[in-house]
């Protein structure tokens, strides 16, 4: 499974912010916590020092009762004898107001009031501050929580806007297509990785086009270099049969060697076609009426059918129009044609069906369906020994893809399709 | 009739000039543009064939100064490359016909027949042979002042082998000439044989003379013997 990359970034942002705030905001309340309870006992410290120094000097023992009757917090005690030292502790005491139990931090502290011990008891209600606490963790969490919230929007929009260069970048490589002339342009970077990575595919692409191209041109280059010595070869064979000397089994080769040359000329002639494709020279279209291309064409080949005792049955329903080069849709329809005739068998049939932008061709032949993954590459011959030279559905597809058609085969009720969407 | 075959290709030069040669057709050879120039300036020709690709420059240099000088020679384009532009800058300077390489040598001859017809006897375009007479025009064919009725297949196949009077003609040659813009989608040759039994059978019925004869089963010649 892939991810985005902004995506990485942020889902490892997103797992440390929560790290952050589920280890902190524990240890925030333990720690204030903590700090309060160590400010309650100074604040009760205090009130026992404040106490021995300036109450217990003029406080009497029949005073006690009343001062245990007006102080809340503070009580003097007599029944602790056992406190020895200051002793601070939590303890719950029951709130008849509110009616419950309530957490208070005590101090115990023995003094002593005219000669008598006493216990110093004070206490300061730990229910008030916890609120507070809980308000500040609170507080804290918002703020915390705004804080990394904040920081994943400002990335996310900051890597958007940084990485936009790439996706533009990516982009174009992804629409470009070696064989379509296609141009790739990569826009303008101020950071310098990016610039880096835009430099280097624009030489790459350079420099595939230039090999690409050269391909072509020799592919082209060679084709045409053949024609010379093919013309002489053919004009010799012309010339030698002109003499009458000649047996009947010279004559059969000489057939033969024509026949071969025949089939140089044509497979040069496809190899050329290829490369004009490629080349563009078959850039210009205008508006064609398909069923004028296929009705000038079927009288062709039911000529050539009839050799095979093949029979063709057209089905022509609506009148198509299509957009593209004139000569192309012609050499696309003469090849589905020849493909139809050529790969079908003795007595065989073939009907073509034009209708919605649909051109199907149904022929009879060898009784298996045909490997799909190679049957448009070039030169995939299924038949070695067949007269084929490779090249034709390879055109087929070429033309189909140059004009945005899709081109389908399928093997069905022991009939072969081929079908062009146009 | 005289020809001048401007070709760098000297086997396919002598080829041409040996085959056309014996159909009273005398040919002249130029290897270049400078010797094709010169020859031109000097002499009339019937028609000039015309190899684009040559040594010292580009074929369509000749043309150029053909129309430049009134010339009223047919030329016929023999070339190996084929583009539409090519094509169309050889017509708008003059060219009558434009022939890819390779071609069959009797194609070529029924080409520069077609030509000169055209352009020697404007508009009488009346082809004989003993009792035959094609009218090319009107489609028509007549065996002794008979009208025979013939498709236009079959005049072109009649035509073909008369202008290729004694020559042999392998199977392919005529049917890439029958099959004309859709010679490349060829994928057998057996419907010549339809077509010539055909033709055979409708001159015969005419009381036309026997002059299609097949060689070893493979190949056909017009001839009178």
């Amino acid at each position: 499974m892939t991810k985005k990359l902004l995506n990485s970034t942020l889902r490892i942002y997103l797992i440390f912010s929560v790290f952050v705030f589920v280890v902190t905001a524990p240890l925030f309340y333990i720690i204030i916590q903590k700090l309060y309870i160590e400010d309650a006992d100074e604040v009760l410290l205090l009130r026992k020092k404040e106490f021995v120094y300036y109450s217990i000097p003029d406080i009497h023992l029949s005073d006690i009762a009343i001062w245990n009757k007006i102080n809340r917090d503070i009580k003097i005690e007599a029944t602790k004898t056992t406190v020895q030292t200051d002793t601070l502790f939590y303890s719950n005491i029951y709130d008849t107001l509110n009616n419950e139990l309530e957490l208070y931090r005590v101090l115990n502290s023995p003094i002593s009031i005219e000669g008598r011990q006493y216990c110093f008891v004070s206490k300061i209600s730990l229910v008030e501050s916890y609120d507070l606490i809980q308000h500040i963790v609170l507080l804290f969490s918002v703020v915390l929580i705004l804080l990394l919230a904040g920081l994943y929007l400002i990335t996310k929009r900051l890597s958007l806007r940084l990485w936009k260069p790439f996706y533009h970048t990516v982009n174009q490589i992804e629409q470009f297509e070696i064989d379509k002339n296609s141009q790739v342009e990569l826009t303008d970077t101020t950071i310098e990785e990016f610039k880096r990575l835009n430099n280097s595919i624009t030489k790459l692409i350079e420099r595939n086009t230039i090999i690409y191209n050269s391909q072509r041109e020799f592919i082209e280059n060679a084709a045409h270099e053949l024609q010379t010595p093919l013309a002489v070869f053919q004009a010799q064979i012309d010339t030698l049969i002109q003499n009458p000397d000649i047996t009947e089994e010279q004559f059969g080769i000489l057939n033969k060697l024509n026949d071969s040359a025949a089939r140089l000329n044509k497979l040069n002639k496809n190899l050329l076609l290829l490369s004009k494709i490629d080349n563009n020279q078959f850039a210009l279209s205008q508006q064609i009426v398909l069923n004028d291309i296929i009705n000038k064409q079927i009288d062709f080949f039911k000529e050539q059918a009839a050799a095979k005792n093949i029979s063709i049955k057209v089905e022509l329903s609506d009148k198509t129009i299509i957009n593209s080069n004139p000569v192309l849709a012609e050499i696309l329809i003469s090849n589905l044609f020849l493909n139809a005739i050529r790969h079908n068998i003795i007595g065989g049939n073939i009907t073509v069906n034009l209708s919605n932008k649909l051109l199907t061709f149904y022929n009879t032949g060898n009784q298996q369906p045909l490997n799909k993954d190679r049957l448009f590459k070039r030169f995939s011959k299924i038949n070695p020994s067949s007269e084929g030279n490779g090249l034709g559905l390879a055109i087929i597809k070429k033309i189909t893809d140059i004009n945005h058609w899709s081109i389908q085969y399928s093997y069905q009720n022991n009939l072969h399709i081929f079908e062009v969407n146009f | 009739m005289k020809i001048l075959i401007v070709e760098d290709e000297r086997e396919l030069a002598e080829s041409i000039q040996s085959y056309l040669h014996t159909n009273d057709i005398v040919c002249e050879m130029a290897f270049n543009i400078q010797t094709a120039l010169d020859k031109i300036a000097q002499y009339e020709y019937d028609c000039v064939l015309l190899d684009l690709m040559l040594p010292d420059g580009n074929g369509f240099e000749i043309l150029a100064e053909l129309k430049k000088q009134d010339k009223t020679e047919g030329v016929i384009i023999i070339s190996a490359k084929e583009t539409l532009e090519s094509r169309i800058e050889g017509f708008n300077l003059g060219a009558d016909d434009y022939l890819t390489k390779p071609f069959h040598l009797s194609e070529l001859l029924v080409r520069i027949q077609a030509l000169i017809r055209r352009k020697k006897f404007k508009g009488n375009n009346m082809v004989s042979y003993h009792e035959i007479q094609i009218d090319i025009l009107s489609k028509t064919v007549k065996v002794n002042t008979k009208l025979i009725d013939l498709t236009k297949k079959e005049i072109d196949l009649l035509l073909y082998l008369i202008g290729n009077e004694n020559k042999v003609l392998s199977k392919s040659a005529i049917a890439e000439h029958l099959s004309g813009d859709m010679a490349d989608m060829l994928d057998n040759h057996d419907f010549v044989y339809a077509h010539i039994k055909n033709l055979k059978r409708k001159l015969s019925d005419a009381k036309s003379g026997d002059y299609i004869k097949t060689v070893y089963g493979l190949g056909y010649k017009w001839q009178n013997d």
